[in-house]
């Protein structure tokens, strides 16, 4: 019984690590080496943010940070500075949890959108106190457009393909507890 | 009792790892230098480990991009011929062109850098963000790379290497917003600074006399700072939608494959004054500091005076 549960758990780390890895590989490909075009949404924001809105024991602190301190590195971003960040929102969203589990998907979609934005504006305050040139405003809020955008079909993938659900009333584990 | 002790326990722990990240960004605003060498070394190890699966992937969206310019083919082709029609004209001025250069080079019996090799490298990855522009080479300290060098696709100036691994090294391409190149525009000569800002065609900076410029003007690296070496074909100087000066470049960064990297090897600083100028040392017995036995013999003679 406690290898099922761990299984299934273990099971959805390795998935978002291997879809942490998919994705750090298609935006390496060397396709959009032409300056000036839009970027797109972050999906590991989304990822992250709808997973541990739905199933926090799934994503571990430490495996969050791990996983987005590398994307800091590979992606050239200032190393931990979006990590702590994403670490905060995901502790913010996690204290929550049995708050918003009765909340409608609308609701947590506003929710979610409008700690996107907050994210966003707080990188760009620190980078501005730390006096770090960076992107164009207008730029990086089309990037958080884009992410909200795809929030809503990310946690629609991860609920279909993935059984990632929030927990219904009375639902147990395998072991029979609550969760 | 566990669950009372879980909370706090837990809200130190994940501020304590906040507090560490942040700490890496000071870290990393303070010295910059000695982290990215360190990210250097992280992607080092992990991307050209995806070598096997990157080259394919990229060719094979190439090739998907390929197949959709079939519906393409017929507009394709006339406007191909008609092209190839202009060119053949260029290529007989070129050709003409060339034959002048190498005459007049003959003339004035000019010496072309024999050291200026370049070394090829295949472009692995680029930088995975939309607000960095830059390019993986598959080239590194291995093959004698070395920071600052530049790198040219066939035509053009492409960026120059920033950042450098073992087995990998990254070029920072003349559109990204830390890239500034002095440059120098043609016929007029003027100087200035390409400082790229994200946008395909990065804008002229600090040009001396904005009026000598024009649009069409050819734009080349100056080798002022002696990074770069001079006379590198960047692109053309087109006037942007925003009024500024900008330069179109010649490279093609819609199909960065393979790129040069030129091997420019290091100027010899000239940092102390020149010495005398004097003529050629005589031999000693002409003037020369005077041998001691006719000085001996000259105090005796004193003495005998005395």
């Amino acid at each position: 019984m406690v290898d099922l549960l761990h299984s299934t758990i273990w099971r959805h780390r390795a998935v978002f690590v291997a879809f942490a890895l998919a994705l750090f590989f298609l935006r390496l490909l060397p396709l959009g080496t032409v300056a000036g075009t839009w970027p797109g949404p972050d999906l590991m924001l989304c990822l992250i943010l709808a997973w541990v809105q739905r199933r926090p024991d799934y994503l571990p602190t430490p495996l969050i940070a791990l996983v987005v301190l590398t994307e800091d590195f590979l992606m050239l971003r200032p190393p931990g500075l979006w990590t702590a960040l994403v670490v905060l929102a995901a502790e913010f969203l996690r204290g929550r949890a049995a708050l918003t589990r009765e909340l409608s998907f609308a609701m947590e979609w506003l929710m979610i959108a409008v700690l996107m934005v907050v994210l966003a504006l707080a990188y760009r305050l620190a980078f501005a106190l730390a006096l770090v040139p960076q992107p164009g405003f207008g730029f990086a809020m089309v990037q958080v457009l884009g992410s909200i955008f795809s929030y809503p079909l990310v946690v629609a993938l991860s609920r279909v393909a993935l059984g990632v659900h929030k927990p219904a009333m009375g639902e147990v584990d395998e072991r029979g507890r609550r969760l | 009792m566990p669950e009372d002790y879980a909370r706090p326990i837990r809200r130190i722990l994940v501020g304590g790892l906040v507090l560490v990240l942040v700490a890496l960004f000071l870290l990393w605003r303070i010295d910059s230098p000695r982290v990215e060498r360190f990210r250097a070394v992280l992607i080092d190890r992990l991307v050209p480990n995806f070598d096997w699966a990157l080259l394919p992937v990229t060719k094979a969206v190439g090739m998907i991009g390929s197949f959709q310019s079939y519906a393409s083919l017929y507009e394709q082709n006339q406007r191909l011929r008609e092209e190839l029609q202009q060119m053949k004209a260029w290529k007989e001025a070129a050709l003409q062109l060339e034959q002048q250069n190498a005459r007049l080079l003959d003339l004035n019996q000019v010496r072309i850098d024999p050291k200026l090799m370049h070394v090829t490298g295949v472009v692995l990855a680029d930088s995975g963000s939309p607000f960095r522009q830059s390019v993986l080479l598959n080239v590194g300290a291995r093959d004698g790379i070395r920071d600052g060098w530049a790198a040219m696709d066939g035509i053009g100036l492409v960026g120059r290497i920033a950042g450098l691994g073992q087995r990998s090294s990254r070029v920072i391409l003349l559109t990204d917003a830390n890239s500034r190149i002095p440059v120098m525009v043609q016929p007029s000569g003027q100087r200035a600074l390409l400082s790229g800002d994200n946008l395909p065609a990065p804008p002229l900076d600090f040009v001396e006399n904005a009026d000598l410029v024009r649009p069409g003007d050819q734009v080349v690296t100056s080798g002022d700072g002696g990074v770069l070496p001079a006379g590198l074909l960047v692109g053309q100087v087109v006037m942007g939608p925003d009024r500024r000066l900008r330069v179109r470049l010649a490279a093609d960064y819609g199909r960065l494959e393979f790129l040069r990297v030129l091997r420019s090897h290091d100027l010899e600083p000239i940092a102390d004054p020149a010495g005398l100028v004097a003529p050629p040392l005589p031999g000693p017995g002409l003037i020369g500091p005077l041998p001691l036995a006719p000085a001996a013999g000259m105090a005796g003679s004193g003495a005998s005076d005395g």
